[in-house]
């Protein structure tokens, strides 16, 4: 069944974004015109390769779903290129792209709103292999369901029951296991596990490398807390206001953040070392509105590290070795190479 | 005069249970807060930290019911006050900070006119004379454009300005004490650290005793004095700050820390507590945290830990846990 989906050819990654932009039209007046538009995505890239991580981490309203949901066409963005398994997901037919996206599926915050309260999980979990046909009759996909639940560390048995009957953490397991019955290469986990209690949080994330490792899924995983990122993920797109102002590996961007609003971001997490007390407070103010961006850097604003030039001139992504990042200052970066 | 400004012993809450019995939700607190100290309250979701905020303020919603204990606010016995002398305390002595702003302010109220009104419920001064104060208030939770942001709506403001005007209107009445449950869990990391840096400040020019409760320990790390770990309606650890956090003496405690996402190394598996808390029904009859925890005795299962100490300031209840004394 799944030895048709992989047609990435060797060396390209599984998933390719560029140049993502999605608006909303602001209507105002009696007539409903058109008065302007909130740029949640504005000229977006993210490259995943099978079987890894990149994190797509940012504020509130930066964009991130937005992002994760026009990339599947849950959204139908108005520019950009989305190459999945080697086909341009905006250019696909609706009929074709539903099965293109059987690969790649979504994982949402909050399972509750999600999860149809009243269908069994059994029915939730089958609901996609159902309608893409996978498995011979029901007899077979409801001992997939079965498979699945154990997978997730659930029990056979919670099948039979309601969503209404299982803590955050189980209802979690559940959206999980209703994304893998069918076999996705990749999955969009929106703030997958940030309203869990740390402890619940630490059992799911373990449950995703653990199926990472087995099935070799990729996961694009948004989420707004960057202390969960370190653990999961090999790269980090960090996003302020529709675009990404800062790539790289994890372990680079948490050892030597090049981007004054990643340092920032870096230094607002509160650390448990009793030692370590009194947040730096590095930016003032709130995120400026995504439909009236500022001039120049979209970060001016807020940058401690402002300069005249920032105000008025807009950075591009600047190519350092290995990593990118949306800041004049990294035009003669700490790693000396400028290729933008 | 009792050197602590609160004084909680024994507080019993509870709800009713599946059967006939009634769920002891809250099941024997006890801390106490010297004035302007911040003592956090940490634990898990449905561990019964939110019920004994409410508890305090006497707001905890029927069918729910506060059973025994006592609550001594500077000494008055805030569990046996008439209802009016409750009101004034409430609001007046102690005042409380929510996690989600936009539940405790009026939708169609402009915010300085709500913090205004909270000045004249609790003082006899003009309106003029209260509206200045609200711009002062705004001004020391430094709201930028204060005069301006008087008379905007809530909507018009951001999640961390409401949570600002929120401070405010806790500030108005010069409480002793301040109960902020989850301040600045609905918002941004960037937004949070300003809002604690706020916190502290405040805290330390107005001297005003909080009562901080959250699930994440790093907000504790960066605001208490002391912390009450709590589990399943009991507290199981107490101590000041840097006992706890550096030398945790319940494997509950030890459990949430080790979680901690920022500590794990990449690509090992990260330490989890297993299971989950169970609904008060299920809470176990000795040690409640027995059914997960990693050092369980056998007697852990049939007898409630006993309080050991470990210094004059921590104390931990488990059996595993040798005391000092
Ligand atoms: N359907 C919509 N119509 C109009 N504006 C929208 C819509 N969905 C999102 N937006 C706006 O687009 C911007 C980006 O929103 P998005 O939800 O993608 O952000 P996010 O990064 O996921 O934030 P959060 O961390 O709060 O989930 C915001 O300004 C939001 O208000
Ligand atoms: N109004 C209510 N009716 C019945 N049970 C309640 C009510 N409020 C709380 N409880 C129960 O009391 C227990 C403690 O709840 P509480 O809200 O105090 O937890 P908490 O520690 O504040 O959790 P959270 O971190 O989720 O806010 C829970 O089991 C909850 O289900
Ligand atoms: S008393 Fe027993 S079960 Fe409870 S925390 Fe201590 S060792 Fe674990
Ligand atoms: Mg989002
Ligand atoms: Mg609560």
């Amino acid at each position: 069944m799944s030895g048709d989906s992989s047609q990435t050819a060797p060396g390209e990654p599984l998933l390719r974004v560029e140049g993502l932009r999605t608006w909303f039209p602001i209507k105002s007046g009696v007539f409903q015109r058109t008065v302007g538009h909130v740029r949640a995505v504005d000229g977006v890239d993210i490259t995943v390769h099978a079987g890894e991580t990149v994190a797509l981490v940012g504020e509130s309203g930066c964009g991130k779903t937005t992002a994760g949901r026009s990339l599947l066409r849950l959204i139908e963005p108005r520019e950009g290129v989305v190459f999945f398994e080697g086909r341009d997901l905006l250019k696909l037919p609706k009929k074709e792209l539903r099965d293109a996206r059987r690969t790649a599926q979504m994982v949402f915050q909050d399972p509750m709103s999600s999860l149809n309260p009243r269908l069994r999980v059994r029915d939730i979990i089958a609901e996609g292999m159902d309608s893409f046909g996978i498995g011979r009759d029901k007899a077979e996909r409801t001992e997939r369901v079965a498979e699945l639940l154990e997978r997730v560390q659930l029990k056979a048995d919670h099948m039979s029951r309601y969503p209404h009957e299982f803590s955050g953490g189980q209802r979690q397991r559940i959206g999980i296991a209703r994304a893998l019955s069918v076999e996705p290469r990749l999955l969009v986990l929106d703030e997958a596990v940030s309203a869990l209690d740390v402890s619940i949080q630490a059992q799911v994330l373990n449950l995703l490398s653990e199926l990472q490792r087995d099935l070799a899924l990729a996961y694009l995983f948004i989420t707004h807390d960057l202390s969960v990122v370190r653990y999961l993920a090999k790269r980090v797109c960090v996003m302020y206001l529709g675009q990404v102002v800062e790539e790289a590996s994890a372990e680079e961007l948490f050892r030597d953040p090049q981007h004054p609003y990643t340092r920032g971001l870096l230094s607002a997490i509160p650390s448990i070392d009793p030692d370590r007390r009194g947040l730096d407070v590095s930016f003032e103010g709130d995120v400026p509105s995504s439909a009236n961006p500022p001039s120049g850097c979209r970060f001016h604003t807020r940058c401690p590290q402002v300069m005249d030039r920032c105000r008025v001139e807009e950075p591009q992504l600047i190519q350092l070795s290995g990593r990118q990042s949306r800041c004049f200052l990294s035009e003669e970066g700490s790693c000396g190479v400028s290729l933008g | 005069m009792s050197e602590f400004l609160l004084e909680v012993q024994d507080l019993v809450t509870s709800f009713p249970g599946s059967g006939s019995e009634r769920a002891r939700v809250v099941d024997g607190v006890s801390f106490n807060i010297r004035p302007g100290e911040v003592m956090a309250l940490v634990g898990e979701s449905g561990c019964g930290k939110s019920v004994s905020a409410l508890s305090l303020l006497r707001l905890v919603p029927k069918p729910g019911a506060i059973e025994s204990g006592s609550v001594l606010l500077d000494g008055k016995d805030i569990l046996s006050l008439s209802v009016p002398d409750m009101r004034k305390v409430r609001g007046h002595e102690m005042s409380m900070i929510f996690q989600e702003p936009m539940t405790s302010l009026n939708p169609v109220v402009r915010v300085g006119d709500q913090v205004v009104e909270a000045i004249r419920l609790h003082e006899d001064v003009s309106v003029k004379a209260a509206r200045s104060r609200t711009l002062e208030l705004f001004k020391q939770v430094r709201i930028p454009d204060p005069e301006v942001r008087l008379d905007a709506y809530p909507h018009h403001l951001s999640g961390g300005l409401k949570q600002r005007i929120m401070i405010a209107m806790a500030l108005a009445t010069r409480p002793k004490l301040i109960i902020a449950d989850e301040p600045t869990t609905a918002l941004d990391v960037t937004i949070q650290a300003q809002i604690l840096s706020l916190l502290r400040q405040l805290q330390q020019e107005l001297d005003t005793a909080v009562l901080l409760i959250t699930h994440d320990l790093g907000v504790v790390n960066e605001l208490a004095d002391r912390i009450s770990v709590m589990y399943a309606g009991r507290i199981v650890e107490q101590g000041d700050r840097r006992e706890v956090l550096a030398n945790p003496g319940h494997p509950y405690t030890r459990g949430l820390l080790r979680s901690m996402p920022g500590l794990g190394r990449p690509g090992e598996p990260l330490a989890e507590i297993s299971g989950m808390v169970p609904a008060p029904a299920d809470w176990p009859r000795g040690c409640r945290f027995c059914t997960r925890c990693s050092e369980v005795l056998d007697i852990c299962e049939s007898e409630v830990p006993a309080r050991r100490r470990l210094s004059l300031t921590h104390h931990v209840a488990c059996h595993a846990v040798e005391a000092t004394e």
